[in-house]
């Protein structure tokens, strides 16, 4: 790239890769994407999901940072650090050493993601309504102590809008947002709803609610530990079982009825296709939990036991498994002040005019981890549905990649150079305007 | 309890029952499943104890430090383990001055130690003393706050959301307010009226009501947290302590819920806190 003399008018010339990083709580989703690739693919391979943690073993007293991760061998008793707190950036002792082992040393050059940030500019995400010191303190990082050379802080619904959109049959041009679109963001530290105009947030309309990927584990594992097994160290273990036995149910009511065993005088036959058995691991013998579809039978009970066989650990896990997601729809379950996430959606719209709420509701774009869960957009929809009058049309549209999706937008949108140069900031442009002009430009507001 | 002496406002706490009672009562809860013929709500024995004990000002008391407990259970759910505090971030092998920080900013930043909560409390307290935060405005709860100085608590920025804003004062656009909020079932004399789109076919707005909205200033942290449900929802669900049911029996001793009576003898064994009462 020319270096401009300091009389020049701040170069405008974007640096030729781009990294996007989808900094999620849980999983940054990173990789790069180039406006000088003649063809134009959108594709997700290029995304690598690390997960976003510092942990550490006290049985193998190692510390995995990162990717890492993927070599442990005993995921028990693991205390796991991260470094983003409620969706934002807080903790960046750690979040450097992260980007560092998997970025810039030289250890990332085998896994392909390695750059140079002079010659890179970086797309990061964050969540909207973010208090302003954090905002200085990415953007500090970023320009300073790393020294990138283009940057774009920006909210992370907004990239997903410039994913091919699953509403419309014809795939976007890159860098060309979806017009209306309500993203709903369910992710790790709190579920978000975000309706976008162009690619822009109404800023007045987003609304989060407190309830997220986290949220449901740490219930799950209280719910376990009071009940059966103590699983009040293992987060590890209950994050997998959440994501490997837990469903949205469709009909609440029913289902707690179908597995309850009755009172004294009203004994009723638990519905077994329900209740499984969740063998845990120990990571000696046994490296990987699985479920089992519930065995009442005594020989299960000796199999606990280790008479006659090795020794397993057996949880039995009948209503957690839809009762633990049925936070997200019903907060007030354990006693949070705030309406579902149903109720949460029709909050946002309140503050908009009302010839806006059809565009939104026909676009609906559920992303996000925690919405992998099954039943999860079939219940939003339907009880969505059940709340809006017949004549608004709702559409409701479950991302292909849940994960992935924000980061493929943000990889279409830094193949198209124009609309790459109206959202990076040049580091020659920071340097001559400064960060509160960044920050302006950054909220959407141009000029000084 | 005022007392002949200048002593400090005493005020009486609100206790649980301690007569001779059996030990259950049948309480009836708001759940879809159909009841079973009896009514098992026994109408004398509420109405005896229903009269003696708490004030409204004892009840408000111990709802209020229940709601209290609640959040606090809450906020350990959101947070990460206890733990991850003894995660020591492995420091380069180089000890180079690189790793500490280029400037002195970023060095201030590498070693803060501080949690989400207290930049949000930061944001806060600037907000509520200035009215801006970083020189800009920004939205709360009633919507664009003036760019003045606030110095009364007139408008303190609260961390409790208000009840859904159906009527707003102030408008961000010129755009038509609906008159009854989206979702709400319509009644008959909204469906003569025109003017509230729920059919659908409500202009767009225009150019100028569009750029508005979206240079509006973002919400503050608290704002756009969702509101609780409005009071005429129906009250929320209790469930049995120990299996997970619906908790339709209230131990009369300390008050947690359970479905039925093999569940509270397993209570009363083993979780009672009133074990020695």
């Amino acid at each position: 790239m020319a270096r401009q003399k300091a009389q020049a008018p701040p170069s405008t010339n974007l640096q030729p890769r781009t990294l996007i990083l989808d900094n999620g709580a849980d999983t940054i989703k990173g990789g790069f994407s180039s406006h000088q690739d003649q063809d134009n693919t959108s594709s997700a391979d290029q995304c690598h999901i690390i997960p976003n943690s510092i942990s550490h073993s006290t049985r193998d007293r190692r510390t995995y940072i990162a990717s890492q991760l993927s070599t442990c061998l005993d995921f028990g008793e693991l205390a796991i650090r991260h470094p983003v707190e409620n969706g934002y950036i807080v903790n960046w002792e750690s979040q450097k050493a992260i980007w560092e082992y998997e970025f810039f040393d030289d250890g990332a050059k085998a896994r392909g993601l390695w750059c140079e940030p002079r010659g890179t500019n970086l797309i990061l995400t964050e969540q909207s309504s973010a208090p302003i010191a954090v905002q200085r303190q990415a953007d500090e990082m970023v320009m300073e102590e790393f020294g990138f050379g283009g940057y774009a802080r920006v909210v992370g619904a907004t990239l997903s809008a410039f994913a091919s959109s699953p509403f419309d049959g014809a795939a976007l041009e890159a860098g060309v947002p979806a017009e209306c679109m309500l993203v709903i963001d369910a992710g790790y530290s709190h579920t978000t709803v975000t309706p976008l105009l162009h690619g822009k947030v109404l800023q007045s309309a987003c609304r989060r609610l407190d309830i997220g990927g986290k949220t449901l584990t740490n219930q799950l594992k209280d719910l376990i530990s009071t009940r059966q097994f103590e699983l009040q160290k293992e987060d590890w273990m209950a994050n997998q079982i959440k994501e490997d036995v837990c469903f949205v149910s469709q009909d609440f009511d029913s289902d707690l009825e179908r597995v309850w065993r009755g009172g004294m005088k009203d004994r009723r036959k638990i519905d077994h296709s329900i209740v499984v058995d969740y063998v845990l691991p120990d990571y000696e013998e046994i490296k990987r939990g699985f479920a089992r579809p519930h065995d009442p039978s005594s020989a299960a009970r000796k199999r606990q036991l280790g008479i006659g066989m090795p020794r397993e650990d057996l949880v039995v896990i009948a209503n957690e498994r839809f009762s633990v997601p049925e936070l997200l729809f019903t907060p007030s379950d354990i006693g949070m002040q705030s309406e579902g996430l149903v109720g949460t959606i029709l909050q946002s719209q309140n503050p908009l005019p009302v010839g806006l709420w059809q565009a939104s509701l026909a676009n609906v774009l559920v992303v996000g981890g925690t919405s992998k869960l099954p039943g999860f957009v079939e219940r939003l929809e339907s009880e969505l549905r059940s709340r809006l009058s017949d004549d608004i049309v709702l559409r409701v549209a479950h991302a292909d990649d849940p994960i992935k999706h924000a980061w493929t937008g943000g990889q279409r949108l830094a193949q198209d150079e124009t609309a790459l140069k109206q959202v990076i900031v040049t580091r020659e442009e920071y340097l001559e305007n400064g960060d509160g002009w960044m920050r302006r430009k950054f909220l959407g507001k141009s000029g000084g | 309890m005022a007392l002949r002496f200048r002593t400090p406002h005493i005020e009486e706490l609100p206790i649980a029952q301690t007569k001779q009672a059996p030990g259950f009562a049948w309480v009836t809860v708001p759940s879809a499943v159909e009841k079973p013929t009896a009514d098992l709500t026994n109408k004398k024995r509420g109405t005896r104890f229903a009269a003696q004990g708490q004030t409204d000002e004892q009840r408000e008391a111990h709802s209020v430090r229940q709601q209290e407990k609640i959040n606090v259970h809450i906020r350990e759910l959101n947070s990460d383990n206890a733990r991850a505090g003894s995660v020591i971030v492995p420091k380069k092998e180089d000890g180079s001055a690189a790793g500490r920080g280029k400037t002195t900013n970023t060095r201030k930043i590498l070693s803060s130690m501080k949690h989400f909560s207290h930049y949000l409390d930061d944001e806060i307290a600037e907000f509520g003393l200035t009215g801006k935060v970083d020189g800009m405005d920004r939205l709360t709860e009633t919507g664009l706050v003036p760019a003045m100085p606030m110095m009364s608590t007139a408008q303190r920025a609260s961390k409790t959301p208000l009840v859904r804003r159906v009527q707003q004062e102030h408008s961000n656009g010129g755009s038509p307010r609906p008159a009854t909020p989206i979702g709400a079932p319509a009644t008959a004399s909204q469906v003569d009226d025109q003017d509230d789109g729920l059919d659908g076919t409500a202009p767009f707005p225009s150019q100028a009501d569009i750029d508005a909205l979206l240079n509006a200033p973002p919400l503050l942290y608290n704002a756009s947290r969702s509101a609780p449900p409005p009071t005429s929802a129906p009250p929320a669900r209790v469930f049995c302590e120990i299996c997970g049911h619906w908790g339709r029996v209230r131990c009369l001793k300390c008050g947690a819920r359970t479905c039925s009576v093999d569940c509270k003898t397993i209570h009363v064994a083993d979780r009672c806190l009133k074990f020695y009462a």
